[in-house]
Formats: structure tokens, sequence, C-alpha cells
């Protein structure tokens, strides 16, 4: 095809004309919203929903803290993540070898071990 | 004989028509905007939605949809998407409106734009890439953001309540999710997922990294906030969680977000362990169609699995999900990871 080449040659892309169709599907339900959807805004249609009472305070003030530690524990893992993606890029390149191999028992032996530890924040079982 | 005179009308043609014509029947546009993409991921979206309805009242005894359209009620999801459509959009006085109104549409986008990687058959892909694997999970880990995004825009109790709930699921779950998708990826020796499905051609991989497998789905439930995990959005207790502000437009578009990414997950789990387009051969269709006619396959028993664990079992309290991912779902993958390891090495080693 010589359209290819013309200015529209985008269109004959599969991926940057499914981009072009993934960025318009919103778009469809929130035309056909405005043309058929009524507009009837009021103040107390726009309160905050707070099981019908008026809201009191603002909505960002409270902030559960129990579970904070697991954040924590995020970042440790993630280490462990970065670790095991790199090993997986040793293994596609040289194949398993027994330091690898020594990696991810250390890895396994740890996780094991931290998941008898831990103790969940706030919980109240054993 | 027909194309023929398709071929001649098309040729008699003026010249932006004749372009026109071209460009539809054109590899870009089939792949784009008719299979693997856009139309037949909305419609398998909907069917997806039609179809838990329909289980799930069967589990409970009921009956489900039934009177619109002529069969089963499959136009009901047509009609509760108008219904919808046609109730008033509301932006809370405390919202902050730019991040409120397009945040959701962002959640649609991402969970779309895993469709651009998944393969449904040898060629049957719209972004053939050397680290398709790769780029799901950069997609998949990006979309919690919006939805995050969403929830703290809304500027209301219920919604900052859910976003606090689902930061700690999501990101909980991530971690697992990449440790199952190692294990494939070291098995297969690649990142292209077409290569990882070329590998499964005599045993799928669900044989070898059963506990890769189970790991991968229960981070993939989680993932998708489907019912044992779905206290982001827990009807019951802190009314619909993040998703409480949104209604009518958004609510569609959220629901559809949420829907897409799920089915990419069942996808992507029939591709990388239950074979993807291996199967036996039926009779008198070519292989063109019959590779996506199982990937669908299996990937809707995986719904199906979903769909059932939905009406068996209650939610999860919060502590118990943040357990179950890391105390028990991340050392379950790396010992699978350190199995996966040992097999390779000892095929290596005997095969030396």
């Amino acid at each position: 095809m010589t359209a290819t080449e013309g200015p529209l040659w985008f269109l004959w892309d599969p991926f940057i004309l499914y981009v072009i169709l993934v960025l318009l599907a919103p778009d469809v339900f929130y035309i056909v919203s405005r043309l058929i959807a009524p507009s009837r805004p009021s103040r107390v249609k726009r309160m905050a929903f707070e099981s019908g009472q008026a809201p009191i305070r603002s909505a960002l003030s409270s902030f559960p803290i129990e579970y904070f530690p697991y954040v924590i524990i995020y970042i440790a893992y993630a280490v462990v993540a970065v670790l095991v993606f790199f090993s997986l890029l040793a293994v596609l390149e040289v194949g398993v070898t027994p330091l690898t191999l020594m990696l991810l028992t250390v890895a396994a032996v740890v996780s094991v071990y931290a998941g008898t530890r831990l103790k969940v924040a706030g919980g109240k079982r054993g | 004989m027909v194309a023929e005179q398709i071929a001649q009308i098309v040729t008699s043609m003026p010249e932006p028509l004749r372009a026109l014509f071209a460009w539809i029947f054109s590899e870009a546009f089939v792949k784009a905007a008719i299979f693997p993409g856009a139309l037949f991921s909305t419609v398998l979206g909907m069917f997806a939605v039609w179809y838990e309805r329909k289980l799930l009242a069967r589990v409970m005894l009921r009956v489900g949809p039934l009177h619109v359209g002529k069969v089963s009620g499959v136009l009901q999801l047509v009609a509760d998407a108008i219904k919808f459509l046609a109730k008033e959009l509301i932006t809370p006085s405390g919202a902050i409106r730019p991040l409120f109104w397009t945040m959701p549409s962002a959640a649609l986008i991402l969970s779309l734009l895993l469709y651009a990687f998944l393969p449904f058959g040898a060629g049957w892909i719209i972004y053939p890439s050397e680290i398709g694997l790769l780029l799901f999970f950069a997609v998949l880990a990006l979309s919690p953001v919006p939805i995050l995004l969403a929830a703290y825009a809304s500027g209301s109790k219920y919604p900052f309540i859910g976003l606090v709930r689902l930061a700690l699921q999501l990101f909980g779950y991530e971690v697992p999710l990449f440790l199952a998708l190692a294990g494939v990826v070291m098995m297969a020796g690649s990142f292209n997922i077409e290569r990882i499905v070329e590998a499964q051609s005599v045993v799928p991989f669900v044989v070898p990294q059963v506990l890769g497998f189970l790991v991968f789905f229960i981070a993939a439930l989680a993932e998708s906030e489907r019912v044992p995990f779905d206290i982001p959005t827990a009807e019951s207790e802190i009314v619909f969680g993040w998703q409480t502000e949104y209604s009518g437009a958004h609510f569609v578009v959220i629901q559809l977000a949420a829907y897409e990414k799920t089915l990419a997950l069942c996808i992507l789990g029939a591709l990388l362990y239950l074979g993807g387009w291996y199967g036996p051969p039926i009779p008198f269709l070519p292989e063109t169609v019959t590779a996506p006619f199982w990937v669908v396959l299996k990937a809707l028993i995986l719904f199906t699995v979903m769909v059932l664990i939905r009406g068996a079992y209650p939610r999860l309290t919060i502590d118990r999900v943040l357990d179950l991912g890391w105390r028990y779902l991340i050392p379950m993958a790396l010992i699978n990871l350190l199995i996966t390891g040992f097999l390779l090495y000892a095929v290596r080693t005997f095969a030396a």
C-alpha cells in the first residue's frame, strides 16, 4: 500500500491505531452521557456522602497507622524483587548457575523465616 | 468468485473511498479495532459482566438477568449502561475537579492498554515485542495510580478509607505477582509472551509451577479487587469504598476498567500457565481461528473459577489480606522460583 508512507502513516500501525482508539473509548461514554443526562446541580446534591449526615470537617483528617509496618516491609521486598529481576536477566544470559541457586535459596529461606516471625499489627489472632 | 466481484467493485471506486476500504481490510485496522483490539475487548468485558451475574445467580439459586433481550437477558447490560449514562454527573463540593473527572478515564485507558501486549495466537498480537511481559507488568503496575488519585480527589471520607485499604492491598500483592511471573520467565527463557507459550507445547507450565500458578491466581484476584479481596469497595461496611462519590458515566467507566483488568489477567494466566493456544485440533477450522478460541476459552475457565470463588467465600478482613500477601504468597513465590531454578539446573547438568 502506498498510503503507509503518506501523512496518515500512523493509521497503518496496529499499536498506534489501538492507542488512539483506547484514548477515545472513555470519551464515548462521557459524550453520550452529556447528551442524555440532566444537569440540575444543587448544594445538597454536591455534599460529600456521609450516610445522610451533613459532612463534618475535612475528609483527609484521619489516617489509620496500624498497618504502617507493612509499608516498611514493602521497601525490604522491593529490594528482593530487584534482586530476583537481575538474577532473571543473568539466567536468560548464561543459564542457571550454582550462584543463582544460592541467592534464590537465601531469599526463600529468609522470606519463610520472616513469614513465621512477622506479627500482624493490630491483629487479634495469634 | 464473490471475492473477485468485491475486488472489482473496490477497484472501480473513486480514490478516497478505495483507500478507506483498503485501510478497513488492512492488518492494522483489523488488529487494532476488531480482534484483539477495541471491539473484542469491550464486547468481552460486557459479556463477562453478564456471565458473572448469570453464574452468580445460579450459585445462589436465583435466575439472574432474564427479561431484557430474547435469550437469558443478554441485553440487560446495554439497558443498565444506558440507565447509568442517563444519570446526572455530580461533582462533590470537596472534590479536586480535574482529577475527579479524568481519573476514571485514565483507569479505563490503562486497563485497555493491557490488551496490546497479549498474543492470541502466532502473530495475533497488536504490539509484538521481545519484552512483552515486562511491558504488560509495567502497565499493570501503573494501573493503581489513577484509582488512588480518583479516591483522593473525591474529597470524602468513605473514599479515603477505601484509598488506604486499596493502597495496602495492591502494593502488597504486586510483589508476589511479579515473583510468580519471574518463575515462568525463568523456565521459558524469554520475556516474549509468544515464546513463553511456545515453550509449553509439550507440558503447560501449570504442571511444573503449581505453586507459582496458585500465587499468580490469588494475586490476580487481589489486584482486580474481586470478592475475597474486595475490602477497598466493601459495600456492607464503607458504602462503596473508593467509588462512593462516582455516579453515572463515571461508574460505567470505572466498572468497565475493573472488568477489563480482570479479564486481561485471566488471559495472561491462560497464556503463561495453561498452555495458551495449544489444544486439541478442531476439524475444518484453520489454526488462525482455533488459536484465539483456545486462549479465550481457557481465560473464561479462569474467570469462571473467580466467579465461583465470589459466590462461595466471604470477604477477608484487612489483617488477613495483608497476612496472606506478605507472610504466605511471597515465600511461596520464592520457593517456586527456587524449585524452578533447581529443575532447570538438573535438566542442564543431565543434558550436558
